[in-house]
């Protein structure tokens, strides 16, 4: 077939290289991104879900509706129970008040529970994962329900009017931190002996919770289908809602990602772009002669087409190759270092990479080569004749086009691509009048400076359009390769502030008050670092300003709505912040009231404001307070936080507990133990193993962050290669025409060094100056991370760019100044 | 030589716009070239002999009048229709040889060949190659050919597919006398062999004397006539 023939012939002579190594990088750059993504999604959500039991949970004060079960059941979705309440429990003349847990078959539907034969068991050999549920009549039991009740495996307990035996301990469940856990030792017992125990009335506390599990997209489905059948006192939980810091992480990781792979993806479409336009000048010739010997447009377009096709296919499979080796790196290291294994991915991010190589094709290479078949024949003749190529800012839109096409490929987030096209406008629009604008300086400066430099400058200047365009595409480059440095460094250091080494991982609640000094000396003298003890009471907003709850727009609110833990304190936390009103020696309250300290947020849903007075009921008794602050506070820090604090002193009445948080070293797992059998009161809840998993998500889209940057980082040279090589066909000529006429080789070397120095300085300058503005846009609206400054960049940045760009250019022209001019007119003619 | 007409050209004239009005590069030009002859066009620097032989050869239109090529009237067909009777009839050999940079000197040679997809173009085009003196150096890229060399491709290129008629714009321009007239020499020499007709512009007086007619332009009209 000609059209394989001439492609070959075209690829052995170098002209299409370019072209497919673009191509390449671009599927590549996509495929990569999207199949690690995909894996690491799907694992992520899997890992997730395991730590609440299900893909999603209906919490609600009643049962779930038995109809839904049925429709669970059509939509192909798993589905069980989880009953959560408070009870009083014996064992002889010993008591606990519980949190029970009632399951049903299936439990649970993601993750597993872990039992043993020996309490406080830590060793792997004496932890096994259990096969099912208890069995009715039986009871498996939280370690250290068996010190407090003086029970051995095997013995009763009794739950309401029920006796169950105790069979296993339970080491390990999913669902640890729902607020219904904190409230005594653990027992889960089988749904089966529910209604014997009679322990749930009307009017009791319960959670009800109805679990489901499924394939994403039908759980998804189900789910948006049921909630628009919820009543007030149902809700819906998923891992989002569920662990507030792991989603933003993994939500402004997926960002990132997709950031980078449209950029990537951006910068190999440029590459391409600039790859295509030399091809076809460098083609015009050919297709005027192929014409003269008589062959139509038509012919010229399949055969060209044709080309770029198979050339496209070929690229795009290698670019495949390509991503799915890097992506399968990453995972392979991911496994080695963290011993993480991701599932397997799924076609999609396979046929989008595909897609992308063609919409790369289609809308940054094509629209270059699109005048090619109407190249008048008589350009054989006069070579003068212009041909009218696209017009540029068709093919800059068309390149829009595709940008819009791909982001909402990736992510079907229609504002996300329109922000992006808007900051990519802003971006160009800003870069060109800063390129004209130092230009025209430059030519000032330079005008009593020596040979070399007005060699140089007056190079820039004559090519000014073409200096325009490069310094607009260096700029540009550097600018979304700086931007993903700086994004990525910040996001990574963002991530691991979040959870230093020594975060809290251990709360200890329920502390009576006549412990609470021996807790802290032994705390103390095991050198763990701790938050001082708050006070703590159970509570509940009933009144806001007088008004009954129930009676505001607010009441649905599950912050609201459910019992909140107060306390109080002289000093704020580090992370706290006052944001409004004062704190307390300032503080002076209008009514007369003790004073409370509101969460910001909270406040701001509610429309509370300081001076606003607010009434609790605290196990019974009601207690007035007056909003003496507005605080925003570190979710993610791991600490004792609180929605309401009070004066001190002000809750001494209300028979407080105490709570702390402590890091304990993985090796003092055992401290844990020790402390619970002395004092078996307290609850302990364990969150080294969500920071774990919050770690190891960190490190997941860490890694994956990684390898884009390198793959992007290819992409922005490829472009950087093919600018430079675009404008040195034409240098060549020049360069063998001035050596002709006897200029020393240090002068022409120097001069195009001076030149492509300036230009990478120029562009430089320029995106270090975008990239800041790129990145406060970003990082405010995107990212949702805080904006700084990066002076080390402002001056990193142009003298990188300059350095590159000059050695760029200098080795590129090289050849052509070492080379007898002779040969070279030779070749450029 | 007297045989049917090759080339017939009636009232050509060719206008274009430029930044200073029409300008008027061909007035009223007929002529005819009967099949097997050989026709120089000779005529100052812009006095429109490129036009001319591009409009001769169909690759560009006249604004008024008509060609015929062959029995085809070109004015009368479309550019694919046009490409046709290039493809069947026409050679090209060009001041600037417009060898492609990429290709060997067979390739360049077998392009033709393959586009009309002729059968056993491989030995054709070594073929033409050998007859222009060129076998040992099929391989070579037009870079390793000197200016002589690389017109000789260009010839071997024209001729391979046997057009009716051979166009050059200048087929001499760009070399010294001594290779001009080994060109020259090749041209005829395969003028004879082959039959073909040709129409070539040339400043060379040794060139145009060798055809059998000539005509010269000045100021976009015919001048005189030789025969
Ligand atoms: N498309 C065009 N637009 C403007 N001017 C044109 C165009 N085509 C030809 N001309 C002008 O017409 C005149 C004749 O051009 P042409 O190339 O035919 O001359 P020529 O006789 O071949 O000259 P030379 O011997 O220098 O090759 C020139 O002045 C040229 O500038
Ligand atoms: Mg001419």
């Amino acid at each position: 077939m000609l059209a394989l023939r001439l492609l070959w012939r075209n690829w052995r002579s170098g002209e299409v290289k370019l072209l497919a190594a673009a191509l390449l990088l671009a599927v590549a750059v996509v495929s990569g991104i999207a199949i690690f993504t995909d894996r690491l999604q799907h694992t992520l959500v899997q890992e997730s879900n395991a730590l609440l039991g299900a893909d999603k949970v209906v919490r609600g004060s009643h049962p779930h509706d038995p109809v839904w079960e049925e429709e669970a059941a059509r939509a192909g979705l798993r589905h069980t129970t989880a009953t959560h309440f408070a009870s009083m429990i014996y064992a002889g003349e010993h008591m606990h008040l519980a949190s029970v847990k009632a399951v049903g078959e299936g439990y649970p539907l993601r993750g597993q529970l872990e039992t043993s034969t020996t309490a406080f068991a830590t060793r792997p050999d004496q932890i096994d994962i259990a096969a099912g549920i208890p069995a009715p009549g039986e009871a498996w039991a939280d370690s250290r329900l068996l010190p407090l009740l003086h029970l051995q495996l095997g013995d009763r307990v009794a739950v309401g009017e029920y006796e169950l035996r105790i069979t296993r301990v339970l080491i390990r469940e999913p669902d640890s931190g729902n607020p219904f856990s904190f409230m005594g030792a653990r027992l889960l017992m089988n749904e089966a002996d529910l209604p014997l125990t009679q322990v749930v009335q009307p009017g009791s506390r319960v959670q009800y919770q109805w679990l489901l599990a499924g394939d994403t997209a039908a759980v998804d489905n189900f789910a948006a289908m049921l909630e628009t059948r919820f009543d007030a006192h149902q809700q819906l939980v998923d891992i989002g809602s569920n662990q507030r810091g792991l989603g933003r992480t993994l939500n402004t990781g997926q960002r990132f990602l997709l950031l980078a792979a449209v950029i990537g993806v951006l910068l190999a479409g440029v590459a391409l772009a600039l790859a295509a336009r030399q091809f076809a000048n460098r083609h015009v010739d050919q297709v005027a002669l192929l014409k003269s010997l008589g062959t139509g447009s038509g012919r010229i377009r399949r055969l060209y087409f044709t080309q770029l096709m198979v050339l496209a296919l070929v690229a795009s499979l290698a670019g495949l190759l390509v991503g799915e080796l890097l992506q399968r790196t990453v995972a392979a290291a991911l496994l080695q270092a963290y011993q993480i294994r991701l599932d397997g991915p799924t076609l999609y991010p396979y046929l989008i990479s595909l897609a992308s190589g063609i919409i790369c094709l289609l809308f940054f290479a094509l629209p270059a080569l699109w005048f090619l078949p109407y190249v008048p024949p008589m350009k054989i003749l006069r070579r003068e004749l212009a041909v009218n190529g696209l017009q540029l800012w068709l093919q800059v839109a068309l390149a829009f086009l595709a940008v819009l096409i791909l982001v909402l490929l990736f992510s079907q987030d229609l504002p996300l691509a329109l922000s992006v096209i808007g900051a990519l406008t802003g971006v160009f629009a800003i870069t060109g009048l800063l390129a004209f604008g130092l230009l025209r300086l430059s030519q000032r400066l330079a005008g009593g400076a020596g040979s070399v430099w007005r060699l140089a400058v007056a190079n820039l200047q004559r090519r000014r359009e073409q200096t325009l365009v490069q310094i607009v595409v260096f700029a540009t480059a550097i600018m979304l390769l700086l931007s993903l440095t700086i994004i990525r460094t910040s996001l990574l250091d963002d991530w691991q502030a979040q959870l230093p080494e020594d975060a809290p991982n251990h709360f200890l609640v329920n502390i009576p008050p006549h412990e609470v000094d021996a807790i802290q000396k032994l705390i103390e003298t095991r050198h763990y670092q701790h938050q001082p003890l708050y006070p703590m009471v159970r509570g509940r907003l009933t009144h806001i300003n007088g008004v009954e709850l129930s009676a505001t727009s607010v009441a649905r609110e599950g912050v609201f709505n459910r019992e909140a833990n107060l306390t109080w304190t002289d000093t704020l936390a580090d992370d706290n912040q006052v944001v409004d009103g004062a704190w307390w020696p300032e503080w002076q309250s209008q009514h007369g009231l003790p004073g409370v300290s509101v969460e910001a947020e909270m406040a701001e849903q509610a429309g509370l404001k300081p001076g606003d007075w607010l009434t609790f009921s605290l196990g019974g008794l009601s207690l007035e307070a007056e909003i003496a602050s507005l605080r925003t506070l570190d979710w993610r820090s791991m600490r004792p936080n609180f929605f309401f604090i009070f004066a001190p002193g002000t809750l001494d009445d209300y028979s407080p507990t105490y709570i702390t948080s402590l890091h304990l070293p993985a090796a003092d797992k055992v401290f844990i133990n020790d402390l619970l059998r002395t004092y078996p009161a307290i609850l302990v809840i364990e969150l080294d193993r969500i920071i774990g998993q919050i770690r190891t998500i960190v490190n997941q889209v860490s890694n994956g962050v990684q390898l884009v940057l390198w793959l992007t980082l290819a992409g922005g040279c490829l472009v950087l290669l093919a600018a430079v090589t675009s404008s040195i066909e034409a240098r060549k000529q020049e360069i063998g025409l001035l050596r002709a006429l006897g200029s020393p080789r240090r002068l022409m070397l120097g001069s195009v060094w001076l030149e492509f120095s300036m230009l990478g300085l120029l562009a430089g300058i320029i995106a270090v100056l975008g990239a800041e503005i790129l990145l406060a846009g970003l990082q405010y609206w995107v990212l949702e991370t805080p904006i700084k400054p990066h002076v080390l960049y402002w001056f990193a940045g142009p003298l990188l760019s300059a350095g590159l760009i000059g050695v760029l250019g200098v080795l590129s022209c090289r050849s052509a100044v070492n080379t007898p001019p002779a040969i070279v007119l030779r070749e450029a003619g | 030589m007297s045989s049917a007409p090759m080339v017939v050209a009636n009232g050509l004239v060719k206008t274009v716009t430029t930044y200073e009005g029409a300008l008027t590069i061909l007035d009223d030009i007929s002529l005819e070239v009967a099949a097997g002859e050989s026709l120089a066009i000779v005529g100052a620097s812009g006095s429109g002999k490129s036009t001319l032989l591009g409009i001769l050869a169909g690759l560009d239109l006249p604004s008024q009048g008509s060609v015929s090529l062959n029995g085809h009237l070109l004015t009368s067909l479309d550019e694919e229709g046009r490409a046709k009777v290039r493809a069947e009839n026409v050679g090209f050999i060009f001041q600037s040889f417009q060898l492609l940079p990429g290709l060997t000197a067979l390739e360049n040679v077998l392009l033709p060949l393959e586009l009309h997809g002729a059968s056993n173009a491989r030995n054709a085009a070594a073929d033409f190659l050998g007859r222009v003196g060129l076998s040992q150096r099929l391989h070579h890229y037009p870079q390793q050919l000197s200016g002589g060399e690389q017109q000789r491709v260009a010839i071997a290129r024209a001729f391979a597919s046997h057009p009716r008629v051979l166009f050059a714009d200048e087929p001499t321009g760009n070399l010294d006398s001594t290779t001009g007239g080994r060109i020259i020499e090749l041209l005829f020499e395969l003028n004879r062999e082959l039959g073909t007709t040709l129409v070539l512009i040339t400043h060379e007086e040794r060139l145009a004397q060798r055809c059998l007619r000539r005509i010269e332009l000045a100021g976009g009209r015919l001048v005189e006539a030789h025969s």
